[in-house]
């Protein structure tokens, strides 16, 4: 199966937005880790969609390798209230809407990774519409990006395709290098 | 019995004064008046038989002495410098009170009993109040209305002109370059004016054409111009209106924001959750999830529901907002 990013272009630290329709972007979710895995990356999973507890599971099933995985996740607490953090591997976000609480764990989580190959992958941009304008999301988005630049650490972002407004759209192609639809 | 013979150039003469449409009078250089015709009578409603053979009609005519005295001075300083005077304009009071405006144009002449001053006053009222009306609907429109000759220099430019753009009549009647003003940047003025010129080939005039002019204080404006051209062959105008649409601009604008925002924060998430939904199914159905997992997963769509309800609120509220024509039926609607 052909590689959806150029590992070349990964090494360079670039950063990518990853098109994909509804009923795919979960599994791309996989491929991309997998991916990205293999090529020697701790993957830092940002989830505002699925809880941390099912992805390892669905990661693992899929033959994800776990020790190069960590997550911030978005969804735990916001469901069931409170969720313990565990060091390394998961930090927990009350709401998908509290940015500045998910910016400030994605700088230190960037920090305690300062030494290795590091790579964000952002699960979805899609799904942050619920919580927040999209004035807001791009901004966020901007933020996030100026912070992967200046710690030269790439970054991937999943959103599912045509659903995201031409302004936003627009945007959010500026802030990244490199726009791939995978259908 | 008396015959009067009406080949005689005499009569001839006497017929066209006495039926001229314009009052035309003659008078000594003292004032007194020799002939005064049929309209001079009806338009100052003096008969022949008051004002022929006096000078007292002048002081009748008017009656404000403050007034004659400005009159007198203005003929006075015309007759310095020549015999006669053209197109000057006066305010006559009739007998009935009235006020005319008339139109005078005179010439001297010599008849064998002395020179005489022949006068024809043309009532103008009629033509003035026109003109008054004229002016003030174009002043007082709230729309941009300019007059140009051809070249484009600017003939005519109303109120709301000076307000929508900030430039005076003074800065702008007589010359043309209120379009470099209003139009700075060279490549968007270049395009216009080939986009005008194109219209204008194929029509002799433009509808609802929106440009976005710069005004004196650096704000941007959105204007709808309508033109056409008026006037006679040996003096064209133009005459255009502009229609600043700017806060209507800003209107269509917000609302298709909104509409996009909305679609794409309902449609979009709705998407979301009838995915993970089925994510879920498919995990329930393979026995890949605890009782608690799939709580938190349900619960975790019902808490998506729910923020999207909220959103939905937040944008009934803000067209609300927006919007204060709204039915009251659909606003109550809308905030329930």
């Amino acid at each position: 199966m052909p590689l959806i990013v150029n590992p070349d272009e990964l090494a360079r630290k670039r950063i990518f937005l990853i098109l994909a329709t509804p009923g795919n972007i979960r599994q791309r979710n996989i491929d991309l880790i997998k991916e990205v895995s293999d090529l020697g990356y701790h993957t830092v999973v940002i989830t505002t969609n699925f809880p941390y507890s099912i992805l390892t599971k669905l990661y693992g099933e899929q033959g994800v390798n776990l020790s190069k995985v960590s997550f911030i996740d978005a969804v735990t607490r916001n469901s069931i209230g409170s969720a313990k953090e565990i060091p390394g591997i998961v930090r927990f976000i009350n709401n998908p809407a509290n940015l500045t609480d998910l910016g400030i764990a994605v700088t230190e989580i960037l920090k305690e990774r300062s030494e290795e190959k590091v790579c964000i992958l952002f699960d979805s941009i899609s799904t942050l519409l619920i919580y927040l304008s999209s004035p807001n999301i791009s901004k966020f988005i901007h933020f996030v990006t100026n912070k992967l630049r200046l710690m030269d650490i790439s970054g991937i972002f999943l959103a599912t395709e045509k659903g995201l407004d031409p302004m936003l759209m627009n945007q959010l192609t500026t802030f990244v290098d490199t726009v791939i639809d995978t259908g | 019995m008396t015959t009067t013979n009406r080949e005689e150039p005499g009569c001839i003469e006497a017929g066209i004064l006495e039926n001229a449409l314009v009052m035309i009078t003659v008078m000594e250089k003292s004032g007194k008046i020799l002939v005064w015709n049929q309209a001079a009578e009806n338009i100052t409603g003096y008969s022949k038989e008051e004002v022929i053979g006096k000078t007292t009609i002048w002081k009748k005519l008017y009656p404000k002495k403050e007034y004659r005295d400005t009159v007198t001075q203005q003929i006075a300083t015309i007759l310095t410098g020549k015999k006669y005077f053209e197109n000057f304009e006066t305010i006559i009071t009739t007998r009935s009170g009235a006020s005319r405006i008339i139109l005078w144009n005179t010439k001297e002449s010599t008849h064998k009993s002395g020179p005489i001053i022949v006068t024809a006053g043309q009532d103008i009222t009629r033509l003035r109040e026109l003109d008054a009306f004229r002016d003030s609907v174009i002043e007082n429109a709230n729309v941009l209305i300019t007059v140009m000759e051809s070249g484009g220099t600017i003939a005519v430019w109303n109120k709301a002109a000076e307000e929508i753009t900030g430039y005076s009549r003074a800065e702008v009647i007589g010359s043309r370059d209120i379009w470099k003003n209003l139009y700075p940047d060279p490549e968007y003025r270049r395009t216009l004016t080939r986009q005008i010129t194109g219209i204008i080939s194929t029509k002799s005039y433009f509808a609802n054409f929106e440009t976005r002019i710069r005004t004196k204080t650096g704000e941007s404006r959105v204007i709808s111009w309508n033109t056409r051209q008026i006037g006679e062959d040996s003096q064209q105008f133009a005459i255009a209106i502009g229609r600043d649409i700017t806060e209507q601009k800003k209107a269509e604008e917000a609302l298709l924001a909104y509409m996009t925002e909305m679609a794409m924060r309902i449609k979009q998430p709705v998407g979301i959750i009838r995915d993970n939904l089925l994510d879920i199914t498919h995990l329930i159905h393979d026995r890949k999830l605890s009782l608690d997992e799939i709580a938190m997963l349900l619960d975790a769509q019902v808490r998506n529901a729910a923020q999207i309800a909220t959103n939905v609120q937040e944008f009934q509220k803000a067209i609300l907002e927006k919007n204060s024509e709204i039915p009251e039926a659909y606003r109550k609607f809308l905030e329930g």
